[in-house]
Order: structure tokens, then C-alpha cells, then sequence
């Protein structure tokens, strides 16, 4: 174990029988701490619902080399046990938040250790203590106050629409459609985010799609603020938007935000709201020649596998299949690719915590994750989650790759082929 | 004519089962036991649960001992010490004292079933303090406390707060001299970890190890459910020392998966103390002249494919004066060593 810096003792002039000794010379070193391995957290954390399976842990370490924090600092599922049994306080450790629920652990888990259960159990003991980081919590009032992490005002949520040329009809002038779009926060509020769903909109035109969207009405889905620990504030908004939904009839649930599909598909039926919900490249995938997509690009592309999408809700294919069915476009794939996906950093409350992280990672996720995509030698790094987008773009900048890779979302990449 | 009756040295649980079953195939079993009573060394040193079924051991081996006792096809000899050998297959006069008596016991095949002892942990390099501190017990030890059903403290009859249990004391150690693995320590101390548990809800226990090895069904049955759901802890590294420090013991070692030294205060600390051959085991493989391992186990002369054999033709060894084994291991060898009797017998009875 390497001596922590704060365990070196030195003066810079020590005296000893009227002899000048300089640091090199004087250097102490304090003890060594002594655990007494207290397991009192341990158990504390173990018997949190949803938190059990952390005790399951035998240290096999298989979680570690693909833990996407790990890749950049040192952190694993295993460390978090391994730290519990020597009587870390987990609460209030900046462990609790390096977490991104990425789900590349479980995946390999022997154990099957559910990070994605005890992140979100632990960290609402923590916020329910103030333990929070402080830009996490500005996210978590945002949302309270403004329906979104964002803090745009809610009547702002619908003005993406009134931006575009294409016709996006609202759910309380419609009533009843196939599809209710769930549009989300960062594709209702954000730069790049409003380009996509402009850009969606026009693909739903072109397809004569039966659609509407909630507009001002729509609410964050929280997942990510729930697996970040804010699940009283999931289960507050949970419950407005199936309320909101309950007002309208639609087959569908039409997604842009993969994590707004994990929140809709599997947390929203424990609350009442059950709905077939798909997101939009699995619902773009098999209609793709119904697309006249005359604009033959010359793009050499690679593609991100959103976690949420990915690992958390199985598909690997639909974003592929349009890919391949846009003329020109040739897809080479990462290394981390599919259910090995890299994480950008952005889930479990990541989106909120780069500042907190950038102490503790030598780089940031999606730096590392856009050092891999140039490395591919694609000219364009593909992605269809909307925290992407702008992750990895600020990405390319702080790595120094502006010119070498642009980063669009996949319907930005239909619309471009669409002429 | 050639003597089919099967001489069955030992009369634990490798003994008894042999004994059934060479009843049960029509043969007649004479079993001799050093002890005034069957049982073997689940009896002998008071076991409490079995290993992995937890099955009270008391009632395991008296149901061993009704297979066999009141058997027509089965004569027991009690407090009965082998002393010498001669003739071979079909002709084996054995001469044992019986209760300070000598006799000539007559047969056509031997089962030797020996046995094992426990470590005795007062050779173990490492200062783990067995006679020095009251609160440093072994596996055998603790094996009492529980069976009592009132597990305390040694010295103090008060009820533990925490409890260490230190693995391979006395297994794979080349300075020791045992370097084999005796298999079921691990399996032994996660059971008694889960028996204390149950029994001392607010006790903490941990289990300071090297490799845990839980072979097959152990992980599952053992290992996983004493982690999960019992909630003992595995630390993965060694307790070199054991010092007293007032009232507690501190365990003194080398965290290996934090890299760091730990020192850590426990109320008690249990030794899982290995195996080792039995003092019967070494005089009675002297006395037929089979041969012993470097360990002084006796040696089968199969491999993998015959785990009962000897160097003496009509000579079986069974059970763990073969080696380490659990007692799954003990009952399968008996009924090999069983069927290998009967049939050494029928060779020379019924020639081919």
C-alpha cells in the first residue's frame, strides 16, 4: 500500500545535537491506520432494501477491470465491499457517488452483486442525511423546482416545437394517438438535445406517424435522479406523469432518452403505469425503407451503445440496423462495444457530478470513451441517448480532437440522408 | 477352505457403513473398535452438526451404529486393539486383545478404517497462544461449545461478541511437515460461523483465510449461504500472532486483498485445525506391513482409479487414514472397500 502523502512527517530545517537537518533528512512517517474492521456500516448498507447483495460479495475482483470509473481512477464494486468490511463508512464516503448504474459489474457479477439496487438504496440513506455532493444536489432542486435537472422553466418545455418547421402535435389538443412521444429533458432543453428532436419530428412526419407529445405537461421521468438516491422525488414525479398520461389514449410509448425507457418500461409499473414503451431506434429500425433516403452520405462512423439502452434494456440491434440501412454510411465498431460498452459517464446522477469526479479520475469517462472512437478512425461517433450528445462533444474538445470527430445523433444522421 | 468373513478395523463412520454393506451383500463383518463405543471420531470428539447437511451428528451415528449392532451378519468387538498379522488373503489370523484378553480373529480380508486425528495446534509455528490463552480454542473445541448449546467464552462464561475463526492451522505448511490441504476446514469453520451466528445474533464473525476451498455443493450449500445470508465475513489473509491485551485477544496479520497489516480485537478465536493420521492408523498399517505416505497416512496403490487397494493383496484401506477426507469421501470408500473384500475373498474361494 502506497504511504499516503499526508502520512509524511517533515520540517524544513530540523536541528538534531546542533546539526541543520533538511527534510530529506528529518522525514517521519505517522503510523499506519489499524482497522478494527467495525462492520457495523456493513450491516447497516446490508440490510437496506434492495441493498442485500452487497454482503454476496467474494471478492473474485471480475467487476473491476470493467468498471468504466476504474478504467479512469480506482474504483469497482469490489473495492466498495472490500472498504465496507474494513469498516468504511460508505454514507458519507465520495465512494458512494462514482457510481454511473452503468451495469457493466452485474453483468459479469458471479455473485451477481446489484450495484443497480444498492446505489440507489445507499445514496437515499446519504440524501436523506444532507450527504450529497453539491452539484448533485442543485440537480435534484432543479428538478423539484422546475420539473427538470436543467432548471428551465417548464413553460419552456415545449418551445422546441415552435422552433421547428415540421408539426408536432400536443396530447391535450390530439387527445388520442399511436404514440405518445416521451421527449425528455435534455432533448425538450438542450442545445444539441432540440436539434435531435427536431430532427425526430421530421422523421415522424415523413412516416406519417399517428404521434403527439405532452409539451408543457411533461415532466422528468427522474430515473437518474432516482438511481442517484433522490427516490422520493422519482416516486413525486412518477406520479404526476401517469396521472398526465392517464388523461390520453395511445398504444405507445415513443422514448428519446434511453434512460426515460428504463424509468417508463421497468420502475413506472411498480407505480400503477404500465405502458408498451419503445425507444425511438427500435422503433425507427424496421422502418427504415419507408424513409426515401436519397442523400447518399459519405460518412465513416462508429457507434456508442447507450448503457441504458444496452445492458439495461437489451438492444444492441436496432441502432445497428439503421445504420446500416443509411446509404454511405460504414460503421466500425469500437472494442468496447455492445454488452461491453463503455460508459460516458453521464447515468446514475453522473450527468451532475462532473466536477465532483474530476477530482477523482486522471479523465473524464467520455474523454476516455472519444479517445477510443478516434482511435477507430471514424470521422463521426454515432449516439442515441440524448445525455451523449453533449457529454462527448465537450469531450472531443478537451481532448483535442475538434476536426478529427463530430459526434451526431443517429436521427440527425436519417434526416442528413433523407436530402 | 478359504475364510469369507471381512475384518473391519475401526469402527467410525468409514467402518460402519463398511460393515452394512458387507452384511447387507450376505458376508459376514466382524468389527473391532479400540473404543468402548462406535462412532469414531464424530462420537469420540462430541460433533454437534455435520458437515455440509447439518445434520445432528449424535442421531447420524446412531443410526450407523442400528445398521450394524443386533446385525446376525455382523460381530462387534469392542475395546478391541489390534497387535499382530499373518497369512494372507482368505487366511488372515489377526491377533488382537480384547478388554486385556488375547484372541486370534480369523478372515479372509481386512478393511483397515484408522481413521484421523486433529492437529494438536501447540506445533504450529505461527504464536497463535493455544495453551497460553483460554479463548483460543480449535474446531474441536468450539464442536463442544455448540453442541452444549451454549457457546461462551472460554474464559470469562460470558456469551462472545466476536469471533475469529483462522484457516490451515496446520495444513499446507511444508515446516509442519502437512503439506496436503486436510478439505474440510473451510467447509467446517463457515458451518460452525453459521451455527454461531444463529446461536449469538449480535456476535460478528469472521473467517481469516488463505484460499477458501469449497468444493462442488459446499460453495453452495456452505460458503454462499454463511456470507449471504448468515452474514459472516471472509478476509482474505493470514493471523500470524494471537496477543492478549487485557481481556481481548488481538489477532495480529497481513490484510492481503487491502494490502496492509491488520490488527484486529477478538473475543475468541478458533483454530481450524487440519487432519492428521491416528496414532491407531500408524501401528496398524505397521502391522500388516502397508505401506504409509510421506504423511504417514496409508498409501492405496490405485490412483484415481482404485482409492482403496494396498500394497498387501487382501489388505483394503478406507477412509480418512487414507488421507484428508470428508465424510462424504469416508462412506463412498467404504463401499468400495466392501465390494473390493467380498470379491478378494471370492477369488480365492472360487477360483476363476
Amino acid at each position: 500500500m502506497p504511504i499516503d502523502k499526508k502520512q509524511i512527517i517533515e520540517k524544513e530545517m530540523a536541528v538534531v545535537d546542533g546539526i541543520e537537518l533538511g527534510p530529506d533528512w528529518n522525514r517521519m512517517f505517522e503510523q499506519r491506520v489499524i482497522f478494527d474492521y467495525n462492520t457495523d456500516t456493513l450491516d447497516k448498507v446490508r440490510d437496506l432494501e434492495g441493498a442485500e447483495s452487497i454482503g454476496a460479495c467474494y471478492q473474485c475482483g471480475q467487476c473491476i477491470p470493467v468498471c468504466p470509473v476504474d478504467a479512469v481512477g480506482e474504483y469497482g464494486p469490489m473495492r466498495v465491499f472490500s472498504d465496507l468490511l474494513r469498516g468504511k463508512d460508505l454514507f458519507e464516503s465520495d465512494e458512494l457517488w462514482k457510481c454511473t448504474t452503468c451495469m457493466n459489474c452485474l453483468r459479469v457479477c458471479p455473485k451477481e452483486v446489484d450495484m443497480i439496487k444498492i446505489m440507489p438504496a445507499v445514496r437515499e440513506e446519504a440524501v436523506m442525511e444532507g450527504n450529497v455532493p453539491d452539484e448533485l444536489q442543485e440537480a435534484f432542486e432543479n428538478t423539484f423546482e422546475y420539473g427538470n435537472p436543467l432548471g428551465e422553466s417548464q413553460r419552456k418545455r415545449a418551445d422546441w416545437i415552435t422552433e421547428t418547421n415540421s408539426e408536432v402535435p400536443l396530447m391535450k389538443d390530439k387527445k388520442e394517438a399511436d404514440l405518445l412521444w416521451f421527449v425528455e429533458c435534455y432533448p425538450a432543453y438542450h442545445g444539441r438535445g432540440k436539434e435531435t428532436s427536431r430532427d425526430m419530428a421530421t422523421i415522424l412526419n415523413t412516416l406519417k406517424a399517428d404521434f403527439g407529445v405532452l409539451g408543457t405537461e411533461e415532466k422528468c421521468s427522474c430515473d437518474s435522479q432516482r438511481l442517484a438516491g433522490e427516490v422520493g422525488l422519482f416516486e413525486e414525479f412518477a406520479e404526476q406523469n401517469i396521472k398526465t398520461f392517464s388523461k390520453y389514449k395511445f398504444k405507445q410509448m415513443l422514448v428519446t432518452d434511453p434512460h426515460a425507457l428504463n424509468a417508463l418500461r421497468k420502475e413506472y409499473p411498480k407505480h400503477g403505469g404500465e405502458y408498451d414503451v419503445i425507444h425511438y431506434t427500435t422503433y425507427l429500425a424496421p422502418l427504415m425503407d419507408k424513409l426515401n433516403m436519397t442523400n447518399k452520405l459519405d460518412y465513416k462512423v462508429t457507434f456508442h451503445d447507450p448503457c441504458y439502452l444496452g445492458r439495461h434494456n437489451g438492444e444492441y440491434e436496432a441502432p445497428r440496423k439503421i445504420l446500416d440501412a443509411i446509404p454511405g454510411v460504414e460503421l466500425v465498431e469500437m472494442g468496447r462495444c455492445k454488452e461491453q460498452s463503455y460508459c460516458c459517464g453521464g447515468g446514475g446522477g453522473g450527468m451532475w457530478l462532473d466536477g465532483f469526479m474530476s477530482d477523482h479520475v486522471n479523465e473524464r469517462l467520455s474523454e476516455n470513451r472519444v479517445k477510443e472512437a478516434v482511435e477507430t478512425g471514424a470521422d463521426l461517433l454515432v449516439v442515441c441517448c440524448p445525455y451523449e450528445i453533449s457529454r462527448f462533444e465537450d469531450a472531443v474538445k478537451s481532448t483535442g480532437n475538434e476536426g478529427k470527430l463530430a459526434v451526431k445523433d443517429i436521427a440527425e444522421l436519417i434526416v442528413e440522408a433523407m436530402g | 477352505m478359504a475364510n469369507e468373513n471381512i475384518l473391519i478395523i475401526g469402527g467410525g463412520p468409514t467402518g460402519l457403513e463398511a460393515a452394512r454393506g458387507i452384511a447387507d451383500l450376505g458376508y459376514k463383518a466382524i468389527l473391532v473398535e479400540k473404543r468402548e463405543i462406535l462412532g469414531g471420531t464424530p462420537e469420540a470428539s462430541g460433533y454437534a452438526a455435520l458437515t455440509p447437511d447439518m445434520r445432528d451428528a449424535g442421531e447420524a451415528m446412531q443410526e450407523m451404529r442400528d445398521a450394524v449392532e443386533n446385525n446376525p451378519n455382523v460381530e462387534i468387538m469392542l475395546n478391541t486393539e489390534v497387535t499382530g498379522s499373518t497369512g494372507s488373503t482368505g487366511d488372515f489370523k489377526v491377533s488382537a486383545n480384547t478388554g486385556g484378553k488375547d484372541i486370534t480373529i480369523e478372515a479372509g480380508a481386512v478393511i483397515i478404517a484408522t481413521g484421523f486425528t486433529h492437529f494438536d495446534p501447540g506445533r504450529e509455528t505461527q504464536k497463535y497462544g493455544y495453551y497460553e490463552h483460554d479463548d483460543v480454542v480449535t474446531l474441536v473445541d468450539a464442536e463442544k461449545l455448540l453442541k452444549s448449546g451454549n457457546f461462551v467464552r472460554p474464559s470469562t462464561g460470558e456469551k462472545p461478541k466476536r469471533v475469529a475463526f483462522i484457516q490451515c492451522v496446520g495444513s499446507r505448511d511444508r515446516q509442519i511437515g502437512n503439506e496436503y490441504c486436510s478439505k474440510v476446514c473451510c467447509g467446517i469453520s463457515s458451518k460452525q460461523a453459521i451455527e454461531i451466528r444463529e446461536m449469538l445474533p449480535d456476535c460478528k464473525v469472521f473467517i481469516f483465510y488463505i484460499d477458501m476451498r469449497m468444493y462442488g455443493y459446499w460453495e453452495n450449500e456452505i460458503y454462499w449461504p454463511a456470507q449471504e445470508k448468515h452474514k459472516v465475513n471472509y478476509i482474505k489473509g493470514m493471523a500470524t500472532e494471537i496477543i492478549k491485551k487485557g481481556d481481548t485477544l488481538i489477532v495480529k496479520g497481513e490484510d492481503t486483498t487491502m494490502r496492509r497489516p491488520m490488527e484486529v480485537p477478538m473475543d475468541m478465536v478458533i483454530l481450524a485445525v487440519g487432519m492428521e493420521p491416528s496414532a491407531g492408523t500408524i501401528a496398524v498399517a505397521d502391522i500388516f506391513g502397508v505401506h504409509k505416505n510421506k504423511y504417514k497416512f496409508i498409501e492405496t496403490i490405485g490412483g484415481a482409479l482404485n482409492t482403496v487397494s494396498t500394497n498387501v493383496e487382501g489388505v483394503m484401506a478406507a477412509g480418512a487414514c487414507t488421507g484428508p477426507s470428508d465424510l462424504e469421501d469416508c462412506i463412498s470408500a467404504a463401499g468400495a472397500a466392501a465390494m473390493k473384500s467380498i470379491a478378494a475373498v471370492r477369488r480365492v474361494a472360487v477360483p476363476a
